[in-house]
């Protein structure tokens, strides 16, 4: 998921500066896991909006309407065309891909030209939870972890290196440029070690090809899903929700 | 890789000599005087030395410019420092190829600090290779001809490459290992981060293993204080040992100026011998002074190796 959290709020107001009539949008997808875009979320930046004089409108995305996926979002948006139409700004309360499909859309498909501003800095794409999570993958386009035994270098070492440790490793094995964090390079030696495969190890890995994360990426599927019919016919599949063990997350 | 040797610092270490390495720091300033100072007053006292590039990422004069203004205007022999910090692998062929045609023979091959650690934290960090995979782009360069995606480059420069190591780091088999990796892709001679203690040495010479290229240990004689108290708290891989420590607090009470130099120097030359003549049992080819403005220094440190 992309991890986020809100803007202060001085720096929306600013760039929400001289617009009167503002649409704030949330977001069904991570945004509502890190209460940045979720129905609550939305509410309060519309209260506090109005507080500060402006007219306000609110979208509400549920669970799973993620902004991103514009085939069902839009259809939360046309349901306050009139509304979008006539705004000065909409404020989206996502990640920055949200913010520039909704912008996409109002532009091409509603034909209105509205300043979208954002109410949230994404932190990056982070696995685990429910309280804690980690960066671990960083999209690069061309996967390393088969090099270095499932942790990836490129995103864990604080210089993102191919051939680590760096020599600001500190006395406790965590990184020189935070101490909270492990050095990348110590875990992989320690998990090479265990599967007794440091010959891997003191092996030169070719440095990573960024020629397959070229920006911005284009990226396109032959069939795309059907959401409606996707989410039916996984329901059986959440029982396990229900049924699986309790996970207790570690401190 | 080839045996040809076009360094003074290569000529000597093949021919077993015991080398003295020095170093200088360029500065944020528009010119490189300071160094040029430092690097007369080194001249004589040791085979080459190392130009510094933005050390603990603050950005100074770059190390090339330094380096070639320095052995030009000096005749001092210099190991040009090159970080992946900053630059991509194309900027780093560029300096690469830049430093053959100003001159420059020996080039060490540096990951670098973080840049968040430095005076521009705001900077993109680039590193898009790291020390292991630069030895092996000027490797390539050297003895193929070609850069790393196999372009051909025509009249090669003749260099030297030289990788670090850091005895004392705390997860020391990781570290040998990539020491090894290093010498493996093609380093000819290492020189090693700031050792004062000599059981940090010989548990690093022990577990290293024989290797077949010249080791220079790093030592750093300590002008002030200050400078002794910064290895020890805040250099990753740097313990300064208490008694040493203790001493050179002590040298900060005595008010006359001459006196208080007298005695800093017969610290770091009392400390040193012990640390130098020890260093005679390991397999150390030299050793890298790595303090800068201390060149008084020099001359006592070289009598005991004699």
């Amino acid at each position: 998921m992309i991890a986020q959290e809100q803007k202060p709020i001085e720096e929306i107001l600013g760039y929400l500066e001289g617009k009167q009539k503002v649409v704030v949008m949330g977001c069904g997808g991570c945004a509502t896991f890190y209460h940045t875009g979720d129905k609550k979320a939305v509410r309060d930046m519309g209260e506090r909006l109005r507080k500060e004089g402006k007219e306000v409108t609110e979208i509400v995305l549920p669970l799973g309407i993620s902004a991103c996926e514009i085939d069902m979002s839009s259809k939360f948006l046309e349901k306050k065309r009139k509304a979008v139409e006539n705004a000065d700004a909409l404020l989206m309360m996502s990640c920055g891909d949200g913010a520039q499909v909704i912008a996409d859309y109002i532009e091409k498909r509603i034909g209105a030209t509205v300043a979208v501003v954002p109410a949230n800095d994404a932190l990056g794409l982070v696995g685990g939870g429910p309280k804690k999570f980690k960066e671990t993958c960083q999209m690069c386009g061309q996967c390393e972890l088969g090099k270095t035994v499932g942790i990836c270098p490129l995103t864990a070492c604080g210089k993102g290196l191919m051939n680590g440790p760096c020599g600001g490793v500190r006395e406790d094995g965590k990184c020189e440029v935070d101490p909270e964090k492990d050095c990348a390079w110590v875990k992989i030696y320690e998990r090479m070690e265990k599967l007794g495969e440091l010959d891997k190890f003191t092996e030169m890995r070719d440095p990573h090809a960024w020629s397959r994360a070229k920006r911005p990426r284009l990226f396109e599927i032959e069939e795309p899903v059907k959401p409606v019919s996707a989410i039916l016919g996984s329901l059986p599949s959440y029982l396990t929700l229900f049924t699986g063990p309790k996970y207790e997350e570690e401190e | 890789m080839s045996d040809e040797v076009y360094s003074q610092l290569m000529k000597e270490l093949s021919e077993g000599k015991y080398v003295f390495t020095g170093e200088l720091e360029p500065e944020k300033a528009g010119d490189v005087e300071e160094p040029i100072k430092a690097a007369r007053e080194l001249v004589g006292l040791v085979t080459a030395c190392n130009v510094t590039d933005n050390p603990q990422s603050f950005a100074y004069v770059s190390s090339l410019a330094a380096a070639y203004k320095i052995q030009l205007e000096t005749g001092m022999e210099c190991i040009y420092q090159l970080r992946c910090a900053d630059r991509n692998r194309s900027a780093l062929l560029s300096d690469i190829l830049g430093a053959g045609v100003l001159g420059l023979k020996n080039i060490l091959a540096l990951t670098g600090d973080h840049v968040a650690l430095g005076d521009t934290p705001d900077a993109k960090p680039v590193y898009d290779l790291d020390s292991t995979t630069l030895i092996a782009l000027i490797r390539r360069v050297v003895d193929e001809g070609k850069d790393l995606a196999g372009n051909e480059i025509h009249n090669p420069p003749k260099l030297h490459v030289g990788a670090a190591a850091a005895p004392g780091a705390a997860v020391l088999k990781a570290e040998i290992a990539k020491v090894k990796r290093k010498i493996k892709v093609g380093a000819e001679f290492i020189q090693t981060q700031v050792v004062y203690k000599t059981e940090v040495l010989d548990r690093f010479f022990k577990e290293l293993g024989k290797v077949d290229v010249p080791i220079l240990v790093g030592i750093f004689p300590a002008k002030t204080y200050a400078q002794a108290d910064f290895f020890d708290k805040y250099v990753a891989g740097v313990d300064v040992p208490p008694d040493y420590l203790q001493h050179m607090k002590e040298t900060k009470a005595i008010k006359d100026k001459e006196k208080r130099k007298e005695e800093v120097d017969r610290v770091n030359i009392e400390f040193f011998t012990e640390f130098l003549e020890h260093l005679k049992d390991t397999p150390a080819a030299g050793c890298h002074i790595m303090a800068v403005g201390y060149p008084r220094i020099i001359p006592a440190l070289k009598k005991v190796m004699e």
